[in-house]
């Protein structure tokens, strides 16, 4: 103690003074080192918490493309015109300055008496600032609305709230600037501080209704993904999807979010900005759809009429690719972008033509005499003579009820009962070969199945097995299984499902996963990604049917279409001639009665499930239309003009694969 | 020792070590309040002159200039006005309170406005108490053994004391007493009247604390001015809404409780956030900001600007200036040449210390908060006259310690 050593030693109080400063000054030291080195963390948690604000930033979606690249679903900028209100700080003052004045001069309020220097009640205060900054901000917005010829008006309320609660953040005064708008903003530079005129990311879909079904469309969600933190202060909009592919296929759209954050003083106004994570663009999705074959096939569906409620689908009968598939009616996705108004959302839950369903994978249907195909087979698997003549009597009467037969009476063979499509030759068959049978190539069919197409909507519809009528009445009797032999009764499919059973035919008993994306692609400036592909042909089953019954079915199937006295002869050969030449189409024509709880018949549905091996590809084909007069009259000339459209496809050069590809399992 | 050391001819008459020390805060203190103040948009735009660092600096000049006076006049010379000063500054006490002649500031009057600054004579009073104490304690030791001596010097205390509590300002008024105490110490007299003034300040203060805090509007001897009353909750961490405050009652005080809690969070957070090293010479957010509010930033606060910005290294630094000032006065005390310079420079040792351990202490809750300026650190002109006339007194002590 160097200094209190040259105190005189005799003098003891100088001494103990001596000790309580250093004393004093100890503790001082002690304090500040508790403070600013073993605590310091505790209080840099609260300086940031307190003077950072985090954003959330969403990444940029990906894309959504057909097969060859064309865009079907991407971003485009929209203009907002936003207003920073820390650069107003100077405004808000001067307006607070001039209301008091004038109150005064109005004797509205009276100062305190104690001081010359005016002093208002702290609730006072708060009124005259709030009407300071609605009167500045208001300023502002009508020089704005001068300029954009918009109306625009001011919402007290909404201003409060973003003062309150989102300070830090330029608000929207408004979104959407047209070209000329843009214009005329940039060209006449406003002179209010604060105004900023930024874009905004939004969803577009460029062919409108184009596979409007497949692709789904995006809701405003602004929470946080799996792995993301998920404390932050404010969030910018971003957006999930509701349905179809942008609901399935979300997270690789959704990209990573991006994290900022606003440095803010203590009336919470922003003074800096920091990027503590810069977003990760979400990746593009390509499809194995054709975008120019998509839009025939819809063409087709709704060349049927306005209201039309049917779909389609185009297959690749080798691998279960979907080249296009459709539903009807359809609506413009752009409608979504911002969400649906309200009248486009009255039009869009019409409780009968229910345009946002998609009627290929969601809803189910009695498959009628499409489903003769299975009965068909399984009557020739369990060793029908295909020439063996069955009598028909016009009717077939089942424990006592009357099965009506539209093929008439006479003699029919396998071919002939199939391309009349009779009734009472598939109740008889199908009696003979027994549920079981049937039911068992539906399941390995994966009838009563999703097919799991990506699309986040999909029905399963209902195989009724033995062990499902014995769940349900303890067994079945044989009127179920004259109804399940002709496609009618508990039975429901969706085409999808349809499709991949014509496939399976098609391909000689392979039944596929249908697959509807291909590839999911890094965006473009993304080159350190690799391209993931989802594989094409995964095997789901096997038909295990012999070549004899797939030919003899095969051969019906051509002479649905081809023999004259068949139900979709005339679609396909209009004024006598074939409208295809050179192409060989098998198919089948249903008309499925649609029955009330009263088993009553209120309506028809009808099929045509087909199939053409052509230059490129054999090709599935599915149409089916609710409330149809015919399968032949109805879906057969639709199915025709989706042949003529994928004969245009056919010729389009294919695009070349560039990259490699990482498969991936789904 | 001194005595021998003293008649070395090559031994300098200015004690350097602590000159150095003070020019070492004074720098401080500039650099600063230029942080702490010229984050502000309306100080960078003021004329130069106006602005805080150069008015501070124009103050550190007048400083030296008073400091240099008094260490030109003996002591002995100085204290023989020292009825003189006590009177005038009391005078001076008393026009503040008078609503026309002294400024009210934040609700305290305890300025005279003299156009292009304005002075604070509480600062004044504390130096001239020191010189009266000095001049009226350098006595032989057996007079001071007189009880009547004791409470006339007890007396001299406090009437500034009472004046400063009018103004009111309580935390200048408090440090009028340990001068006091610690100068009667060291002037010897009977430890048994200290701890009788000492046990007896701590009932009353006991008294008064529970009073304030804790008794109920009926039961309130002692009227303390609001703001008073809730530091002094603040600083024992008492709850502002009474125990049967209703909820919306409860609210409000819980939102009062956080207005008047603000300054001391947001001094700690700054302190603590400054950590070991500090974020660099302005680069403190807290200030910036606004946080830490700007009107105290640079006076009362200025301890955790410089904290913040400079980290635990900073804190120390100053600190240990602070030591070396502190014990060098000590020194000069143990080598004056006789009772009266011993008393004056005990006398400001304890001003100096008391306003560093409040100041300081009270940017990290060991003290409540009041308004008392960090010495040269701490913008405002009157401190800073104060501090460097102090010093000057020591320097003072110091000098003519060889003519025994």
């Amino acid at each position: 103690m160097l200094v209190v050593d040259q105190l005189k030693k005799s003098d003891t109080r100088l001494r103990v003074l001596a000790l309580g400063v250093l004393g004093g000054l100890l503790l001082l030291a002690g304090g500040l080192w508790f403070h600013q080195v073993i605590a310091s963390r505790r209080y840099v948690e609260r300086l940031n918490s307190q003077s950072f604000r985090t954003i959330r930033v969403p990444a940029i979606r990906g894309k959504i493309l057909d097969r060859n690249g064309i865009v079907l679903a991407e971003n485009r900028a929209s203009y907002n015109v936003n207003l920073y209100l820390n650069d107003l700080r100077p405004s808000f003052r001067k307006k607070y300055d001039d209301l008091l004045q004038r109150q005064l001069a109005a004797g509205a309020v009276s100062p305190g008496a104690k001081t010359p220097a005016v002093r208002l009640s702290t609730q006072q205060q708060n009124e005259l600032n709030l009407a300071a900054r609605y009167l500045a901000v208001d300023d502002i917005v009508k020089q704005v609305s001068r300029l954009t010829g918009e109306p625009l008006q001011l919402d007290a309320a909404k201003l409060a709230t973003h003062y309150e609660k989102r300070r830090a953040l330029p608000m929207t005064l408004t979104a959407g600037l047209s070209m000329e708008q843009i214009a005329v903003f940039q060209e006449k530079s406003v002179a209010a501080p604060g105004l900023a005129l930024e874009t905004q990311a939004v969803r577009y879909y460029p062919r409108k209704s184009v596979a409007a079904h497949v692709l789904g469309f995006l809701q405003r969600d602004d929470s946080s993904g799996e792995d993301e933190d998920t404390d932050f202060n404010y969030r910018l909009p971003d957006f999930r999807g509701q349905v179809g592919i942008e609901a399935a296929f979300d997270d690789p759209l959704r990209g990573v979010a991006g994290r900022r954050a606003l440095l803010v003083n203590n009336f919470g106004y922003r003074q800096g900005e920091f990027n503590w994570g810069e977003p990760e663009p979400g990746r593009n999705i390509v499809l194995t759809l054709d975008a120019a074959l998509q839009a025939d096939v819809e063409r087709a569906l709704a060349g049927n009429g306005a209201n039309t409620r049917g779909s389609a689908i185009v297959m690749d009968a080798n691998n279960g690719d979907v080249f296009a598939l459709a539903s009807a009616p359809t609506y413009d996705l752009n409608q979504s972008v911002g969400g649906f108004s309200t009248g486009v959302w009255e039009q869009l839950s019409d409780e009968h033509l229910k345009p946002m369903l998609n009627r290929a994978v969601k809803a189910t249907y009695s498959p009628g005499s499409t489903f003769k195909i299975i009965t068909g087979l399984a009557a020739l698997e369990a060793g029908l003579d295909p020439k063996e003549i069955f009598h028909g009597e016009g009717r077939y009467v089942v424990t006592g009820h009357t099965i009506k037969d539209t093929a008439g009476a006479g003699d029919f063979n396998f071919k002939k009962a199939f391309i009349k499509s009779s009734n009472a030759y598939f109740v008889h068959q199908g009696l003979r070969v027994g549920l079981e049978r049937i039911t068992e190539l539906g399941a390995r069919l994966h009838l009563g199945e999703p097919t799991k197409l990506p699309l986040y909507s999909e029905s399963a519809g209902l195989l009724p097995t033995p062990a499902y009528y014995k769940r349900r009445s303890g067994g079945h009797a044989p009127g179920d299984v004259a109804n399940v032999s002709i496609g009618q009764g508990e039975l429901s499919v969706t085409p999808m499902q349809m499709a991949v059973m014509t496939a399976a035919i098609a391909n000689g008993g392979k039944v596929f996963w249908p697959r509807i994306v291909e590839r999911i692609e890094p965006q473009e400036d993304q080159v350190q990604q690799r391209p993931q592909l989802l594989p094409a042909g995964r095997l789901r089953d096997e038909l295990h049917v012999s070549q004899r019954s797939l030919d003899i079915m095969r051969d019906a199937m051509y002479g649905d279409v081809e023999d004259p006295e068949a139900s979709a002869y005339r679609a396909f050969h209009p004024n006598g001639r074939a409208a295809l030449p050179g192409v060989r189409i098998g198919g089948k024509t249903g008309t499925a009665q649609v029955q009330d709880t009263h088993n009553h018949v209120t309506d028809w549905n009808t099929w045509f499930v087909s199939f053409a091996p052509m230059e490129k590809h054999v090709y599935v084909v599915t149409v089916m239309i609710e409330s149809g007069g015919s399968g032949g009259t109805t879906c057969a000339p639709i199915a025709r003009q989706i042949y003529e459209a994928i004969q245009k496809f056919e010729q389009r050069p294919v695009r070349p694969r560039g990259g490699q590809l990482a498969e991936v399992g789904r | 020792m001194s005595d021998t050391l003293s008649l070395n001819p090559r031994e300098s008459r200015l004690d350097w070590l602590m000159l150095v020390a003070l020019g070492a805060l004074m720098l401080i203190g500039v650099a600063f309040v230029y942080s702490a103040t010229m984050a502000s948009d309306t100080v960078r735009v003021l004329p130069l002159l106006n602005q805080p660092w150069i008015r501070q600096l124009i103050w550190f000049a007048v400083g030296l200039g008073a400091a240099t006076c008094i260490v030109l006049v003996d002591y002995h010379t100085l204290s023989r006005w020292s009825l003189v000063f006590y009177w005038a500054t009391t005078l001076l006490l008393v026009l503040v309170l008078i609503p026309h002649i002294g400024s009210m500031r934040f609700g305290a009057r305890r300025w005279i406005d003299l156009g292009p600054f304005s002075l604070q004579p509480s600062e004044f009073a504390k130096l001239s108490l020191i010189f009266l104490l000095s001049h009226f304690l350098s006595r032989p030791v057996d007079e001071l053994r007189q009880p009547k001596l004791f409470f006339t010097a007890l007396g001299l205390a406090a009437l500034p004391f009472i004046l400063i509590l009018k103004e009111p300002d309580l935390g200048s008024a408090l440090t009028l007493f340990p001068i006091a105490l610690v100068m009667l110490f060291v002037a010897g007299v009977p430890p048994r009247y200290l701890w009788r003034v000492v046990f007896g300040a701590t009932v009353v203060i006991s008294l008064v604390l529970g009073d304030i805090l804790f008794a109920s509007e009926k039961w309130q001897f002692i009227k303390l001015e609001s703001y008073q009353k809730r530091r002094l909750q603040v600083y024992f961490g008492l709850d502002f809404a009474p125990p049967n405050a209703t909820e919306e009652e409860q609210r409000a005080a819980r939102v009062e409780q956080r207005k008047h809690t603000y300054n001391v969070e947001q001094a700690l957070i700054s302190v603590g956030s400054g950590g070991l090293m500090g974020k660099g010479w302005r680069q403190g957010t807290q200030n910036a900001l606004g946080y830490l509010p700007r009107a105290v930033a640079h006076n009362d606060f200025i301890f955790s600007v410089i904290a913040e910005e400079t980290g635990f290294v900073g804190s120390l630094t100053v600190i240990g200036l602070y030591t070396v000032v502190l014990f060098c006065g000590l020194r000069v005390a143990g080598q004056a040449r006789d009772r009266l310079g011993k008393l004056l420079a005990v006398g400001v040792v304890t001003l100096l210390f008391s306003h560093v351990f409040v100041n300081i202490g009270m940017n990290i809750r060991l003290m409540p908060v009041t308004g008392i300026p960090l010495p040269l650190l701490s913008y405002g002109g009157s401190s800073v006259l104060c501090s460097l006339v102090a010093a000057g007194i020591l320097q003072n002590v110091h000098l003519h310690r060889r003519y025994y």
